[in-house]
């Protein structure tokens, strides 16, 4: 790669988009809505094409930072947006690309004669090209604008639908959680620019390297709180299981490529700070794996697909998280990026899924023995559960084991709640597909409905998303995603004391060497789960139906009782914002203010035997009164 | 021309005594006069050269009685403001180009383009006081007469309150220039030679009495009960008006008056201005949360958003000073761009209650985008103009003392999602009702998407490239920074 060739590069990465989305916007959505897609999928051919390249460019241990144009200068403060291409950014940005194409071109057939279909490719792009920014971005200001940019696009798709009341909830769900986890990164930017004056990527680690401060402190919660947010992490991770109220295109990139990884990264990107806090991975660990446990406990009770598959998605960014945690920061890629491909792959699989059924999502009630009637969704859907559960020699097992030697590594509960999730994963990822998938059970009901195998505009994405799902373990992948991690962090100061045992390992990869103890308990979990899944679908094939209702019910739809919790804080702000609104400010303080003009009214009319009109009166007695005061300031 | 700043109030002026002798035809004359307006402020702003070395227009006339002199200036300060009242004098009669309204509503407008600009010239403070009051006249007849139900009582509510706050900036104003004369034996009402080191100990007293009359037009917490009743009585285009002009007035007068004059009490005081500047910005929005009208609802969040600018002005950082002024215009634009569309709405339909309506986005795409469009940059959304100012006056409030302001701040940022955006899905995307209107509610005409472009095209240009607009107003703060 020469550099003019990374220069094109860079602008084909957002001018493709942009371009795409005005010309969508202004010319095909008027002129032929129905073909609105085509420039969409242009571009993202080009984006694909460009973020392979600036991967290839960074795999031969180059890095780019790019200065584009000053956002905004006042006094000594100014701010600068321009690019990094860096390891984390483009091996991330690698696999959203394609990932995210994939799925735009499943969009095209699964929206297919929508109402909407127009407004629904122009926010999807949007949504992308959102996510790209975020990835490249080279200051953290640029980095929260993206950020913003993702919950706005989330919130247009998860109500795309906005005649259905879910979604209208879902959607305001989500922005407002976001928006609470934003606080977390808009004093945590405010923060950099009070004690850095400089919110640069770059010039933070250095002042991280130089001297951590009470205000790193600040600056690294107000981080991680919005990384919870973002990556649907306790306690700010409600949203995400609601936001599937989207058509499924919008889940598959929600919660593989474009949404839910940026609090990930945004931590990746943070490490330098985050790292500088006593005590603050540790945290991170433990919620990650409480989380991803809780999570994984409650998507094995769900019914509708498109929930088990969102606490799924919970349940594996608390592993990322947990792994983040832990300092191994080139495993949560690795984990991200092979966790993008199979579950993209199986929220795809559930839309194909939905669209037979015709409807927006299904119900485990209607499903069952679907392996007859959808072979080919089958054999995807099953290539990636067997990643997703860490069957050996799938992706998965290299990934999430790398993350379970870890927590393996780190002892005490953390190994425990590692080899939980392992378990809980494979139990849940099992059972939905049993449930789907096999047998015939007399509580389940098609409902008079005959579903079909998609065409192949639907399967073909889909098929390569499984595929990357189960090849994506092989050596030089993972090799390529370890080095680009080490790599990734050139020009961050390694005088960092707490940095060194991570970055500062020539030649070492960031990925640990596959631990066969681990992979053998790890495996011999996965295996129990999947047992445990068939037992009680295939052979026990009821159970499903009988535990239902009562507590233990109550207990699994609320979170554990989470969700009563979160209706509580929320019912008391807006309680809050009623009694200001209508009591405190229209009753008591207007009210005061009004009947006072009355009282003075009142005197005036009984003191003033020439009194005419009102305002005449108010104004006299308001001079008459100001002169007292007047004379009394002069003298 | 060899007065220019003269011209630039009196064009309107002008314009106001044509429209009411044009009868029926006076909406042309309106057009006219403000265009002509934009022009002439657009063309004083290109020709006092480059932004970052602004020239100061000066006029003085002869000197009258007790000191009083007709003394104009204009610095980047004062043309941005006026650059923003031709602009929205101007969407305003385009605005309100269908309204079957009688002479005299042009009239007003022009009028009130009129003394806005004359507040924002003046630098002798009895022209000054002239001009503030002189806005007052022109908005009430626009709220009285044009105004909707409850119009009477909107009017009368806001002439007392604004002018009890101005009563106290007179008599502060009073007492400024009468111990200049008796300590220096001369009488003078010119902002820069007055001397308040002559007040000696009752310098506080007058520094309330400026800060009283400003922050009821702001209107700063608790001093703005007036506001809500106002903006929800008033026709859109004065709703547009006085949200996008006439409160800048407040704002503008702490940057033009108090400030400069009272450098070390502004300073003093910030623990108490900024403070109820702060509580303005989560106070508005929660009162906003509770609204049922939409127009009440903008107003609050009106409020909240000048809290924001007022928290950067005090900080008195040089990035709190550019980011709240620079909100000041955006403001203007955005609050502008959601009180227009309820105006279109209320025009079509006759409501404006949110339950009134519902499944507008499928009815009516374009007034769906272009509020949703708006509604987003209100509550500050990266990119787009509202986030600009918020952010930087955040920035300064943190640099300055008691940073627990800016969190405060922070809190009231995050709040504005859950007004707007509840708001817009009740009236956007929730299913008709029985009792709703919006059959009624046909899509935007093409003037009326016209004029939205230009506001919306604005919002983003400022929210991708604030640095040419913050370059503008830079060197008329430069001096304010503490």
């Amino acid at each position: 790669m020469t550099p003019p060739e990374v220069m094109l590069a860079v602008k084909v990465l957002f001018g493709a988009p942009v371009a795409a989305i005005l010309f969508g916007f202004f010319v095909m959505r008027r002129v032929k809505p129905e073909w609105t897609h085509l420039p969409i999928l242009a571009s993202c051919a080009a984006v694909t094409a460009a973020a392979a390249c600036l991967a290839a460019y960074t795999t031969a241990k180059h890095c780019l930072e790019l200065p584009v144009w000053t956002w905004a200068v006042a006094g000594d403060w100014g701010v600068a947006f321009g690019l990094r291409i860096d390891g984390p950014s483009s091996a991330i940005l690698a696999m959203v690309a394609f990932v995210g194409s994939l799925i735009h071109v499943y969009a095209a057939a699964y929206m297919k004669g929508d109402k909407g279909f127009a407004r629904f490719f122009l926010v999807f792009h949007l949504f992308f090209l959102a996510m790209i920014g975020l990835l490249t971005a080279n200051d953290y200001l640029q980095l929260y604008l993206f950020w913003e940019l993702v919950g706005v696009s989330s919130y247009l798709l998860i109500g795309f639908w906005y005649h259905k009341e879910s979604a209208r909830k879902a959607a305001l769900k989500a922005f407002m959680t976001n928006r609470i986890g934003d606080l977390g990164f808009l004093i945590a930017v405010l923060m950099m620019i009070y004690a850095y004056r400089s919110t640069r990527l770059q010039t933070v680690y250095e002042f991280m390297a130089a001297k951590p401060s009470i205000y790193t402190s600040i600056i690294a919660l107000g981080l991680v709180w919005a990384a919870f947010a973002k990556s649907a992490q306790w306690p700010l991770y409600y949203w995400l299981p609601d936001a599937m109220e989207g058509p499924t295109p919008t889940s598959a990139l929600m919660h593989a490529a474009t949404m839910v990884t940026a609090g990930v990264f945004l931590l990746i990107r943070s490490w330098p700070i985050i790292s500088a806090v006593d005590g603050l991975p540790q945290l991170i660990a433990w919620t990650g794996a409480l989380t991803s446990l809780g999570a994984a406990i409650i998507a094995g009770t769900k019914k509708d697909i498109k929930r088990i598959l969102a606490y799924s998605t919970v349940s594996h960014l608390g592993l990322m998280m947990l792994a983040v945690g832990l300092g191994e920061l080139g495993t949560a890629a690795y984990h991200l990026i092979v966790h993008g491909f199979f579950k993209a792959a199986l929220f795809l699989c559930a839309g194909n899924i939905a669209h037979a059924f015709h409807q927006s999502t299904a119900n485990v009630d209607e499903t069952g023995g679907l392996r007859r009637e959808m072979p080919f969704t089958y054999g995807c859907f099953l290539a990636a559960a067997l990643s997703l559960a860490g069957a050996p020699l799938f992706a998965g097992f290299f990934s999430k084991d790398a993350i379970l030697d870890a927590a393996w590594h780190h002892g005490g509960g953390l190994r425990v709640i590692g080899m939980l999730i392992a378990f809980g994963s494979a139990f849940y990822i099992f059972r939905m597909l049993f449930l789907v998938f096999h047998g015939d059970r007399k509580e389940q009901s098609r409902g008079g409905r005959h579903p079909h195998e998609a065409g192949p505009e639907f399967v073909l994405p889909i098929f390569a998303l499984s595929f990357g799902a189960v090849v994506l373990g092989h050596g030089s992948i993972r090799e390529w995603v370890s080095n680009l991690m080490t790599y990734g962090m050139r020009g961050v100061p390694m005088v960092l004391i707490r940095l060194k045992p991570y970055f500062d390992l020539p030649g070492e990869p960031a990925l640990p060497a596959l631990n066969w103890t681990v992979s053998a308990f790890g495996t011999v979990l996965a295996l129990l789960g999947a047992g445990a899944a068939y037992y009680l679908t295939m052979v026990d094939s009821g159970w499903d139906w009988r535990w239902r209702g009562g507590f233990a019910e109550a207990v699994f739809e609320s979170d554990f009782g989470y969700k009563i919790i979160v209706g509580w804080g929320a019912r008391a702000v807006s309680w809050t914002a009623r009694f200001t609104g209508r009591v405190l400010d229209k009753n008591w303080w207007d009210g005061l203010l009004e009947s006072s003009s009355d009282v003075l009214r009142e005197a005036g009319n009984a003191l003033a035997s020439s009194a005419q009109g009102r305002v005449n009166d108010y104004l006299w007695w308001m001079l008459a009164g100001s002169a007292v005061l007047l004379g009394r300031v002069l003298r | 021309m060899s007065m220019p700043l003269t011209a630039l109030w009196t064009v309107p002026l002008l314009g106001a005594l044509v429209c009411a002798f044009l009868g029926s035809k006076a909406r042309y004359g309106a057009l006219a006069f403000s265009s002509a307006f934009l022009a002439l402020a657009g063309g004083i702003s290109y020709l006092q050269g480059s932004p970052s070395a602004l020239a100061v227009l000066t006029e003085t006339g002869p000197q009258w009685a007790y000191g009083v002199c007709y003394r104009l200036s204009a610095d980047s300060l004062s043309l941005g403001l006026i650059g923003l009242t031709a602009f929205l004098n101007l969407i305003c009669v385009a605005a309100s180009w269908d309204l079957k309204v009688s002479a005299g509503y042009w009239a007003c407008f022009l009028a009130l383009a009129s003394a806005l600009t004359g507040v924002f010239l003046a630098r002798d403070l009895f022209f000054f006081y002239a001009f503030w009051e002189a806005t007052l006249i022109p908005m009430f007849f626009i709220i009285g007469l044009w105004g909707s139900s409850g119009r009477l009582h909107a009017a009368v509510k806001f002439f007392l309150f604004t002018f009890a706050g101005s009563v106290f900036m007179l008599l502060a104003l009073l007492a400024l220039v009468s111990a200049h004369h008796r300590v220096t034996g001369v009488w003078t009402w010119d902002l820069g030679s007055l001397d308040p080191k002559t007040l000696g100990a009752a310098a506080p007293y007058v520094f309330w009495g400026l800060v009283l009359g400003f922050a009821v037009k702001i209107p700063m917490v608790p001093l703005h009960t007036w506001l809500p009743d106002a903006h929800t009585e008033a026709p859109a285009a004065g709703s547009v008006m006085l949200a996008g002009v006439m409160l800048k007035m407040g704002v503008y007068g702490l940057l033009r008056v108090a400030i400069p004059l009272f450098p070390d009490l502004s300073v003093e005081m910030y623990p108490i201005l900024g403070g109820l500047a702060a509580l303005s910005t989560v106070y508005g929005a929660l009162c906003a949360m509770a609204q049922t009208d939409l127009k009440r609802l903008i107003a609050y969040s009106s409020i909240a958003h000048l809290g924001f600018c007022l928290l950067g002005v005090l900080s008195r950082t040089s990035q709190g000073l550019s980011g709240g002024t620079l909100q000041l215009v955006n403001h203007g634009l955005t609050t502008g761009a959601l009180f227009l569309m309820v105006g279109f709405l209320y025009e079509r339909s006759h409501k404006r209650g949110l339950s009134d309506f519902g499944d507008l986005a499928s009815r009516a795409p374009y007034l769906a985008f272009f509020f949703g469009f708006a509604t987003l940059a209100s509550i500050g959304l990266p990119g787009l103009n509202g986030f600009v100012g918020e952010f930087m006056s955040l920035s300064g409030a943190m640099s300055a003392p008691f940073p627990i302001f800016a969190f405060v701040g922070c809190l009231g940022v995050t709040l504005a999602a859950a007004y707007a955006l509840p708001a817009f899905q009740v009236v956007f995307w929730s299913p008709a009702g029985p009792d709703s209107v919006s059959a009624k509610v046909s899509d935007l005409d093409f003037r009326e998407r016209a004029i939205l472009w230009i506001l919306c095209g604005l919002m983003l240009w400022i929210g991708l490239a604030p640095k040419p607009w913050l370059a503008w107003f830079e060197p008329a703060l430069r001096g304010l920074v503490r």
